[in-house]
């Protein structure tokens, strides 16, 4: 009895560090896996080289017009019959052109002072259709 | 020193288990590297409106590899929390593309409202600077909220 009185006492003299470490082993995991970085996200696409322009036949492009009021006029290759719509409707055109012609590019022409938003718009129609040839142009007043 | 049992036993003690106390310091040494070794993207957010895009994805690219270029309505073009002129636009991408080994990537983030001969001109600069791989930032558009504009 006198032994275990002894060990009682020398157990409550200090407070144990030996958890300390797995407190602050706690600690780095949880603000580790807790940290997350706010990544950039956005509509991807690949900019021509300089000078590196490709002739295409014009009959393979989609020009898709972006008007100042966010509508789009729509003209396939190189006829003059313009089809007018929102950009909603761009994606489900652009999936059936690209059954009848697997190589066709999408060609976006917006006017000057059209927002930024309405191109978007069609961008992202375009990329939601799986368009992987999309060239950004603007709008040259003819 | 000895009080009860002897030299020879309080020596054997000690030496029963592994010192733990300074484990702690390793654990908060470790703590303090990883928050002093962690690099947060420098520029500060401009207030833009962004444009909305159901077909977002996220960059697949390291951030210190990316670039943000910010497009104000009025045309003002913000690099690294600085005005910067249309024009010097490309000499200013042009080091820093290749100080990146060529993985450069520019995220541009228009305003929404921003005219669309502001984002031309900037396209043409970074083509001049051999900038090929751009992102429009964009917010995600959830479909299915409704009407889309």
């Amino acid at each position: 009895m006198a032994i275990l009185n002894q060990k009682k006492s020398k157990v409550s003299d200090e407070i144990p560090t030996a958890s300390m470490a797995d407190i602050a082993f706690l600690l780095l995991i949880f603000f580790l896996v807790t940290t997350t970085f706010p990544k950039d996200k956005g509509l991807e696409v690949v900019l021509p080289e300089e000078g590196q322009e490709v002739a295409v036949s014009s009959n393979n492009i989609l020009h898709l017009i972006v008007r100042t009021d966010g509508i789009v006029d729509v003209r396939r290759g190189e006829s003059t019959s313009i089809q007018q719509m929102r950009p909603d409707d761009i994606e489900s055109v652009w999936r059936q052109e690209i059954l009848n012609r697997p190589g066709l590019i999408a060609a976006v022409k917006t006017h000057p002072d059209a927002p930024h938003k309405y191109m978007i718009d069609v961008l992202d129609a375009l990329q939601l259709a799986g368009a992987e040839r999309i060239s950004l142009q603007i709008l040259e007043e003819s | 020193m000895a009080i009860k049992s002897g030299g020879l036993d309080r020596k054997s003690k000690a030496a029963s288990e592994i010192p733990s106390s300074s484990l702690a310091d390793i654990a908060f040494l470790l703590l303090i590297f990883f928050m002093v070794s962690t690099v947060f993207r420098t520029d500060r957010e401009r207030p833009i409106e962004w444009a909305a895009a159901a077909a977002t994805e996220k960059i697949d690219e390291k951030v210190k590899n990316i670039l943000n270029i910010w497009v104000e309505r009025d045309g003002t073009i913000w690099i690294n929390d600085q005005s910067i002129a249309m024009e010097e636009v490309s000499d200013v991408v042009l080091p820093l593309y290749a100080a990146s080994d060529r993985h450069l990537v520019i995220s541009i983030r228009g305003d929404r409202e921003t005219p669309y001969i502001f984002m031309d001109q900037l396209q043409k600069e970074l083509v001049s600077a051999g900038v090929v791989r751009v992102v429009f930032a964009t917010a995600l558009e959830r479909q299915m909220t409704g009407p889309r504009r």
